[in-house]
C-alpha cells in the first residue's frame, strides 16, 4: 500500500573506528546506553514520529543485527502493512548484483523496494547516531518549503565545525553550498546525515549517479552536491537538542556517560519519547550488602557486591565484593571478580576481570598524553592481578601478573 | 512432544487477608518480586515447557489480569491458533447453576465447550497464584512414564498456610494414599496445585461432578478418588511462595533477598516472562545508597534504600529512607520521607517527610493510587 514517508537505515557500516567492538557486529548492533543498542535511536523515533515503514540497509556483519531487528515487535513496527524490512545486497538479473559500493548506491539497489510502497517522501538515516528527533516535524517542514531535498543541521562550536560536513545556508535556510570538512568552514551548521527526500526527485538523482563511472556513490559526496549544482530547493531543518556520533571509542564513551547526567540532553526517562529495545528476559537487579552505586544505572539481572560509580552496566553484569568499578561501561554478562577494579573503560560482552585485575586507569591531571579509554573485546579473560593500562584494546585472553 | 500438553491456569482466587493488595485485582495479578505479577511464573512454567496452548479461567475482579495478559503477546502466546485464551464466567441457558463458581471442579464445567474442543491429549491444570519455577517438562515426562491416572506436584517444605493448602500422604507404593484438605496443621507433602491428567480423564470428572453437584477438585476428585484413581506424585522442593495474607507477602517478597531462593525461582533456562514495559535502566543519583535490594529498572533512587524490593519506575527523592518495604510500580518516596516495613502499592505517592512504620507481623500497606 502506498506510504507517504519510508525511512531507509543505513546500517552496512562496519564502524572500524570502534575496532574490537565492532569485530562481530555492525556498529547499529553496539550495546548503548544500558539497555539499548545504537540503532534502538532511529527506530524508536521513526515510531515515535508515526513513520511504520523503515527499511534497514545491511552489509557487514548483519548476523546479529538481523536477529536483533526480528519482526520489528520492540519497537511496535510488526505491521501487517509496512513495518521494518531488512535489506541486504542481493543477486540482480544476469549476476549484476553488487556489494552497496556507498550509501546513495544503497538506495539505488532498493529503487525496488521503495516502489512497493511508492512514497512521496524518503527519510535517510544513518545508524550510528544518538538523538530523539520528531522526523514528522522535520517532514513538515520539507513539505512547507517545498524542497527537493531537506537536511537536518545541528549548529556546532564555529572551532569544530571543520570536522563535519558544513551546510552554508541563505538568510531563509536554503542551503547553497556544502563542504565537508572545510579547512575555513563559512558557517557552523553541521550535516546530522538526516535527510527528506521527495522521491521522485531523488529517484532521478540516483539513476544519474549510477551512470556516472566516476561517482563514489554517497550521498554526501555526489548526490548532494549533484541537487545543488542543477539548483533543487534544498533546505536546512535546525534542529536543537542532544545528537552525537558514536563512531570512536572516545564519543561512544562520552555518549553512554551524558546518559547519566541529566543536563546533556539525552533523557531516558522522558514517557513522551520512549526509545524502545529488544530486552532480554532478566530479574530485577540485586544490590548486595555491601555494594556502593552512585552516577551509575544498572539494568535486569545484575548483581552488585561491590562498588559502581559514574558507570553504565548492561543485564546480567556481576560485580563482586571488594571490586570497584569506575567512569567505565559493562556490556551485558560482564564478571568483574573480587578486588578488581575498572577504570575508565569499555568492557564488551561477557569479558571476565578476574581478582584483583587492574583495567584502564583514570586520566592524569594536565596533559593526557596518549592516556585513552581501555577496552576489553567480548568473551576475553583477564588474569587474577593482571594490570591492562589505559588506551589498550586487549582482544586475547591475559595471563594473570602483567599486561603485554 | 510438549504440544501435547494443554494448560489451564485457575485464575480466580482472591484472598481477604491480602487487604488493600487485593482491592483492585484478584490474588493471581498481584505485583511480586519486583517487576511480575503472580501469574506470570506459571504462565512462564507453560511456556517454557513448550505447551503453545493456555485457558486461563477467571471469575471476578479480572480486569486488572486482563490489562495485563494482553494478547498473550509478552509470553509468546498471541498466535493465529490458540495460544492464549482468557476463559469468563457465562451460564448456560439449559443449567440451573451456569455461572456460579464454588470450586475448581464448577470452573472447568463452567467452560466444558472450551474443553472439549481441546487438541492436545493431556491438560496440566494450574493455580495461578503460585510463584514457583517448576521443570514442567521432567514433570510431564514422569507423567507418561509412570503411567500415572493423575501427576500431583507437591513439596516437601510446606510454604503455605494449612488452612488453605491440601496435604498428601505419600504411601510406600510411591502413590498418592490419602488427601487432606485444608487441615489444622501441615500432614505429608504440601500440593503446590498443579496437576497433570488426560484430557479424557478431565472431562469424565468434570461431567461426573457436575452430574453429582461436586464443586470441588481436592475433596471431590482426589479424596474421593484416592484409590480407585492412580495419583502419583512428583516431588519438587525448590522455592514456592503461595500469597494468603499482607505479612505472608511480605515475608515471601523478603525471602527473595537470599540468592538461594532467586537461583531457585529465577532459572536462566526457564527465565520468567512478563509484560514488557520498555523501561529504561534504574539510575542511582550521587548520594544514593542501595544495598541489599532486588531493583527493577526505570527506577530513579536518590535517597536510601536498604532490605527492599522496588518494583518497575519508582522513584525515591533524595533524604528519602527505605527501608524493609515493599514499593510496587510507579510509587513515589519524596524527599526526606521514611518508610519502614511498608507495602506501598501501585502509584503511592509518598509527599516530603511523612513517616510510615509498619511492622515484620503487620506490614503497613498503602492501597493503589494513595497519596500519603
Amino acid at each position: 500500500m502506498k506510504k507517504e514517508c519510508v525511512a531507509m537505515l543505513l546500517a552496512g557500516g562496519q564502524g572500524s573506528r570502534l575496532y574490537a567492538l565492532t569485530s562481530r557486529v555492525a556498529k547499529p548492533a553496539v550495546p548503548f546506553g544500558g539497555k539499548y543498542r545504537i540503532i534502538d535511536f532511529p527506530l524508536s523515533n521513526c515510531i515515535n514520529s508515526g513513520i511504520d515503514t523503515v527499511g534497514v540497509l545491511t552489509q557487514y556483519q548483519p548476523l546479529e543485527l538481523n536477529a536483533y531487528l526480528g519482526n520489528g515487535q520492540p519497537w511496535d513496527l510488526d505491521r501487517s502493512d509496512g513495518g521494518v524490512h531488512v535489506l541486504p545486497p542481493y543477486v540482480q538479473k544476469g549476476d549484476s548484483g553488487t556489494w552497496y559500493k556507498g550509501t546513495a548506491n544503497a538506495i539505488y539497489q532498493n529503487i525496488g523496494f521503495l516502489q512497493l510502497y511508492n512514497p512521496e517522501y524518503v527519510l535517510i538515516l544513518s545508524g550510528d547516531h544518538i538523538y530523539k528527533m520528531d522526523y514528522g516535524a522535520m517532514l513538515a517542514y520539507h513539505k512547507e518549503k517545498g524542497a527537493a531535498c531537506t537536511i537536518s543541521v545541528l549548529e556546532v562550536p564555529m572551532e569544530d565545525a571543520s570536522r563535519f560536513g558544513i551546510m552554508n545556508v541563505d538568510e531563509e535556510d536554503n542551503i547553497y553550498e556544502f563542504q565537508e570538512k572545510p579547512k575555513e568552514p563559512k558557517s557552523n551548521l553541521a550535516s546530522m546525515g538526516i535527510y527528506i527526500f521527495t522521491w521522485s526527485k531523488l529517484r532521478d538523482y540516483l539513476i544519474a549517479d549510477e551512470a556516472n563511472p566516476d561517482s563514489s556513490n554517497d550521498f554526501g559526496h555526489d548526490i548532494i552536491p549533484a541537487m545543488l549544482g542543477a539548483g533543487e530547493k534544498m533546505s536546512a531543518y535546525r534542529f536543537k537538542g542532544y545528537w552525537k556520533d558514536v563512531g570512536t571509542i572516545k564519543s561512544l564513551w562520552d555518549a553512554n556517560m551524558d546518559m547519566l547526567s541529566e543536563g546533556s540532553g539525552i533523557d531516558p526517562y522522558d514517557p513522551s519519547w520512549p526509545i524502545y529495545a529488544r530486552s532480554p528476559t532478566k530479574p530485577p537487579h540485586f544490590t548486595g550488602p555491601d555494594a556502593k552505586i552512585s552516577h551509575s544505572m544498572v539494568t535486569g539481572g545484575c548483581e552488585v557486591y561491590g562498588t559502581v560509580e559514574n558507570s553504565v552496566l548492561f543485564n546480567s553484569v556481576i560485580v563482586e565484593k571488594g571490586a570497584t568499578v569506575r567512569y567505565s561501561i559493562l556490556m551485558p554478562g560482564t564478571v568483574v571478580k573480587a578486588g578488581a577494579t575498572v577504570d575508565y573503560a569499555i568492557v564488551a560482552e561477557n569479558a571476565v576481570i578476574d581478582q584483583g585485575a587492574t583495567v584502564g586507569s583514570a586520566p592524569p591531571s594536565g596533559d593526557l598524553g596518549d592516556w585513552g579509554i581501555t577496552v576489553v573485546a567480548q568473551d576475553i579473560e583477564v588474569g587474577d592481578g593482571a594490570v591492562v593500562p589505559a588506551n589498550a584494546m586487549i582482544t586475547r585472553n591475559l595471563e594473570g601478573g602483567a599486561a603485554k | 512432544m510438549m504440544n501435547k500438553l494443554h494448560g489451564i491456569i485457575f485464575a480466580y482466587r482472591s484472598n481477604a487477608d491480602l487487604r488493600e493488595l487485593t482491592q483492585h485485582r484478584n490474588t493471581c495479578s498481584v505485583p511480586y518480586g519486583g517487576r511480575y505479577r503472580i501469574i506470570d511464573f506459571m504462565l512462564s512454567n507453560f511456556v517454557n515447557a513448550g505447551i503453545v496452548d493456555v485457558g486461563i479461567i477467571v471469575h471476578a475482579n479480572y480486569q486488572s489480569l486482563l490489562d495485563h495478559l494482553g494478547s498473550g503477546k509478552d509470553w509468546d502466546l498471541s498466535r493465529k491458533h490458540g495460544g492464549l485464551r482468557i476463559l469468563p464466567p457465562f451460564g448456560y441457558a439449559n443449567k440451573q447453576r451456569g455461572g456460579v463458581c464454588r470450586g475448581r471442579m464448577d470452573a472447568l464445567e463452567g467452560v466444558y465447550s472450551y474443553l472439549k474442543n481441546i487438541k492436545q491429549e493431556h491438560v496440566v491444570l494450574a493455580g495461578g497464584d503460585i510463584a514457583v519455577n517448576l521443570p514442567l517438562r521432567d514433570i510431564y515426562k514422569q507423567h507418561i512414564k509412570s503411567g500415572a491416572d493423575i501427576t500431583a506436584v507437591c513439596t516437601r517444605n510446606p510454604k503455605g498456610d494449612p488452612k488453605s493448602s491440601d496435604y498428601f500422604t505419600i504411601g510406600a507404593n510411591g502413590r498418592v494414599t490419602d488427601v487432606s484438605v485444608h487441615p489444622f496443621a501441615p500432614m505429608g507433602c504440601e500440593a503446590l496445585e498443579v496437576y497433570i491428567l488426560s484430557k479424557s480423564l478431565l472431562l469424565s470428572l468434570v461431567d461426573h461432578c457436575a452430574a453429582h453437584n461436586i464443586p470441588s477438585f481436592s475433596q471431590g476428585v482426589l479424596q474421593a478418588n484416592v484409590h480407585s484413581l492412580n495419583i502419583v506424585p512428583y516431588i519438587f522442593d525448590g522455592y514456592a511462595a503461595r500469597l494468603q495474607s499482607v505479612p505472608g507477602y511480605f515475608a515471601r517478597s523478603m525471602e527473595l533477598l537470599k540468592p538461594e531462593v532467586r537461583a531457585d525461582l529465577f532459572v536462566p533456562d526457564r527465565p520468567v516472562k512478563t509484560k514488557d514495559q520498555s523501561n529504561p535502566s534504574t539510575y542511582y543519583g550521587d548520594d544514593a545508597s542501595s544495598v541489599n535490594s532486588l531493583v527493577a529498572d526505570g527506577c530513579i533512587i536518590e535517597g536510601t534504600v536498604r532490605n527492599s524490593i522496588l518494583f518497575r519506575g519508582v522513584r525515591v527523592e533524595k533524604g528519602a529512607v527505605v527501608e524493609n518495604c515493599i514499593l510496587m510500580q510507579s510509587t513515589t518516596i519524596q524527599q526526606g520521607a521514611v518508610l519502614k516495613y511498608t507495602i506501598t502499592d501501585k502509584n503511592v505517592h509518598v509527599n516530603p517527610g511523612r513517616m510510615l512504620m509498619g511492622h515484620e507481623t503487620y506490614p503497613l500497606a498503602i492501597a493503589k493510587n494513595e497519596t500519603v
